[in-house]
C-alpha cells in the first residue's frame, strides 16, 4: 500500500518535472488518436447510412406502356394483399415528373421537349421488414408478372456494390489503423526512452537499493496511462471540433439529407478510442522501461 | 557474513579475478587494496550482484550470490548499503528523499521514513540538512548523504568503493569515522581502497589484491 503511494507520487511527479517529452507523448498519442478517430467516425456514419438503406430498400416495377390503368391498380391492390408486402405506391408518370422536377433545377424545359411518355408510371413496393433482406427481394422481384412490367429495380446491385465497397475501406481502415498504432508506438515509446534516460541515476540508484523490477517500471506505466487518458481526451475533443467546423458544413454543403445527420461517434466508441490511448501509452512505456533496464547495468 | 571460494571473474579474455578465496565475518572491517587493476571494484561488484562469477561460489549472508537471479537480487542489495567515490546521488531530490530512497523501494510508511532520515543525517553529521539539495554540498557532506542512504535501512553489510577517492584529506577522515562507526554498531564494512595513509590511519584488516589475485588477507 506505502510502496503503491510512493510510486503514485514519483509518476505525478515526474509527469511534471518531464512536462516538455510527457507534453510530447501525449501529442503523438492524440495526433494518433485523431486519425484513428476521423476515420471512425467516416465508417460509423457510412454504416449508418448504409443501415438506413438496408431497411428503406424497396423495389420498383415500371409499367410497360400499354397497361392500361384499370389493370395497373388492380395489380398494385393485388399486390398489397400479399404477406411479404409492407405496402405499395402507385406513381404516375405525372408524380414521377413531379419528383424530378422538385428535385432536379431546370429540369422542367428539358422534359418538355422530350414529351410524355419518357417516365414510365410505376408501383413502389416496400416488403415487410422481415423480407427485406437481399434474397427475399430478389425471389419477390421475379415473383412479378414480366408481361406487365418493363424493368423491375429491386435496387439491390448498387447497395451491395455499397457493401463492398465499404468492407474495402474497412479492410483500408484496419491496415491503416495498425500503421497509425504501429507508427505512434515508436514515437511514444522512442519519447519515454528519452524520459526515463533522463531519470537513468535514479533508476541505477533504486536497482543499489533494492528496488524491483516491478517497483521501478511501474510509475512509467503509471506516465504512460495520463499520456494515454490525455491525449485521448485531447483526440476526442479535436474530433469533435474536426466534427463540428468540416462534417457538419460538408452535409450542409452536400444536402445528404438522404441519410439522416451525420453523428459523431458514439460513446462507446469515444471510451474505445480512450483505451486504445491508454494501452498505446501504457505498452510504448512498458517496451521503453524494459529496453532501458536490459541495457543499463 | 562473506565466502568465497575459488571464485574467477573474466571479462572475455581479460581475468579480473584469479581463483579467489576468503572469509569476512560479520562485524569486521576489511580493506580491499590494491593497484589500479587489482580487481578490487570487481570484487564489490560481484558482493552487491552487479556481476556474477565465471567460476567458483560465493555466499553472502549465507546466500549464493553466484546463482541469485531475478526477484532475489533486490531482496540482497536491501540487506546491504553501497557507497561509491562519485556519491551517486540525485541532483534533482533533496537529501532526506536521496536518503529516504532506500525505504521508499521497500514501501516503507513515509512518517517512518522521515524517523528513520532525520535519526542517519545525526549520525553522519548533517542534522537538519534534509531539505538541502546535493549540488549545493561540499564533497564529503555528498559522501556522508551517500553513507547515509547506505545505511538507512539497517544493513548488515556496507560496502564503500573508494569513498575518500574524491576528498580532501579531513574530509576523507570524516567520512571513515563515520564508516568506523557504523562498524562498532555491528555491521560488517568493506571498503575498496588504495590510500596508504588512511589504511595506516584507520589500521584494519586487508585483503590486498594484485593482477586479480588475493595476495595477503
Amino acid at each position: 500500500m506505502h510502496a503503491l503511494q510512493h510510486i503514485l507520487r514519483r509518476a505525478i511527479r515526474s509527469l511534471w518535472e518531464q512536462a516538455y517529452l510527457n507534453s510530447v507523448a501525449t501529442f503523438v498519442i492524440a495526433a494518433a488518436l485523431l486519425l484513428m478517430g476521423v476515420y471512425l467516425t467516416v465508417q460509423f456514419n457510412l454504416n449508418a447510412i448504409v443501415d438506413s438503406w438496408d431497411s428503406d430498400v424497396h423495389v420498383s416495377a415500371y409499367f410497360k406502356d400499354d397497361v392500361p390503368e384499370q389493370r395497373r391498380f388492380e395489380l398494385r391492390d393485388e399486390l398489397a394483399a400479399r404477406r411479404e408486402v409492407a405496402s405499395v405506391r402507385y406513381f404516375s408518370e405525372e408524380d414521377a415528373r413531379r419528383w424530378l422536377i422538385d428535385r432536379v433545377a431546370d429540369i422542367e424545359p428539358v422534359l418538355d421537349e422530350l414529351g410524355p411518355g419518357v417516365l414510365p408510371a410505376s408501383l413502389e413496393i416496400t416488403l415487410v421488414p422481415e423480407r427485406s433482406n437481399p434474397e427475399a427481394i430478389a425471389a419477390f422481384a421475379r415473383s412479378l408478372s414480366s408481361t406487365d412490367f418493363d424493368d423491375i429495380d429491386d435496387g439491390r446491385e448498387w447497395v451491395e456494390r455499397f457493401h463492398a465497397f465499404l468492407s474495402l475501406l474497412q479492410l483500408l481502415g484496419a491496415v491503416l489503423g495498425a500503421l497509425i498504432v504501429l507508427a505512434a508506438l515508436f514515437l511514444v515509446a522512442n519519447t519515454v526512452y528519452l524520459i526515463v534516460y533522463n531519470r537513468r541515476d535514479e533508476v541505477e540508484i533504486q536497482k543499489l537499493v533494492g528496488a524491483t523490477t516491478t517497483y521501478i517500471i511501474a510509475p512509467f506505466l503509471l506516465e504512460g496511462a495520463a499520456q494515454g487518458v490525455l491525449g485521448g481526451v485531447v483526440a476526442i475533443f479535436g474530433l469533435w471540433g474536426v466534427h463540428r467546423l468540416l462534417v457538419v458544413r460538408l452535409q450542409e454543403a452536400l444536402q445528404l439529407g438522404v441519410a439522416g445527420d451525420l453523428v459523431f461517434l458514439p460513446v462507446s466508441w469515444r471510451l474505445a478510442l480512450l483505451a486504445t490511448g491508454v494501452v498505446l501509452g501504457v505498452l510504448a512505456a512498458g517496451v521503453s522501461v524494459r529496453r532501458f533496464l536490459s541495457t543499463a547495468a | 557474513m562473506i565466502r568465497m571460494y575459488h571464485v574467477t571473474k573474466r571479462y572475455g579474455d581479460v581475468t579480473a579475478l584469479r581463483d579467489v578465496s576468503l572469509k569476512v565475518g560479520k562485524g569486521e572491517f576489511c580493506y580491499i587494496t590494491g593497484p589500479s587493476g587489482a580487481g578490487k571494484s570487481t570484487m564489490l561488484k560481484l558482493l552487491y550482484g552487479a556481476e556474477r562469477p565465471t567460476e567458483g561460489k560465493l555466499l553472502v549472508g549465507g546466500v549464493d550470490v553466484s546463482k541469485l537471479r531475478g526477484r532475489r537480487l533486490p531482496a540482497l542489495r536491501r540487506s546491504m548499503g553501497v557507497v561509491f567515490q562519485d556519491f551517486k546521488l540525485i541532483d534533482t531530490r533533496s537529501v532526506a528523499e536521496n536518503v529516504g530512497l532506500a525505504l521508499e523501494v521497500i514501501g516503507t510508511p513515509r512518517p517512518v521514513i522521515e524517523r528513520r532520515v532525520a535519526a542517519v543525517l545525526s549520525i553522519v553529521g548533517l542534522r537538519g540538512r534534509g531539505h538541502e539539495y546535493p549540488p549545493t554540498l561540499s564533497g564529503g557532506e555528498q559522501q556522508r548523504v551517500a553513507v547515509a542512504r547506505a545505511i538507512v535501512n539497517d544493513p548488515s553489510i556496507l560496502l564503500a568503493d573508494e569513498p575518500t577517492g574524491n576528498l580532501d584529506g579531513a574530509m576523507a577522515i570524516e567520512v571513515m569515522e563515520i564508516l568506523q562507526s557504523i562498524q562498532l554498531r555491528g555491521t560488517t564494512v568493506l571498503v575498496a581502497t588504495h590510500d596508504a595513509g588512511l589504511m595506516e590511519r584507520f589500521p584494519y584488516r586487508k585483503l590486498r589484491f594484485e593482477h586479480g589475485r588475493l595476495v595477503s588477507s
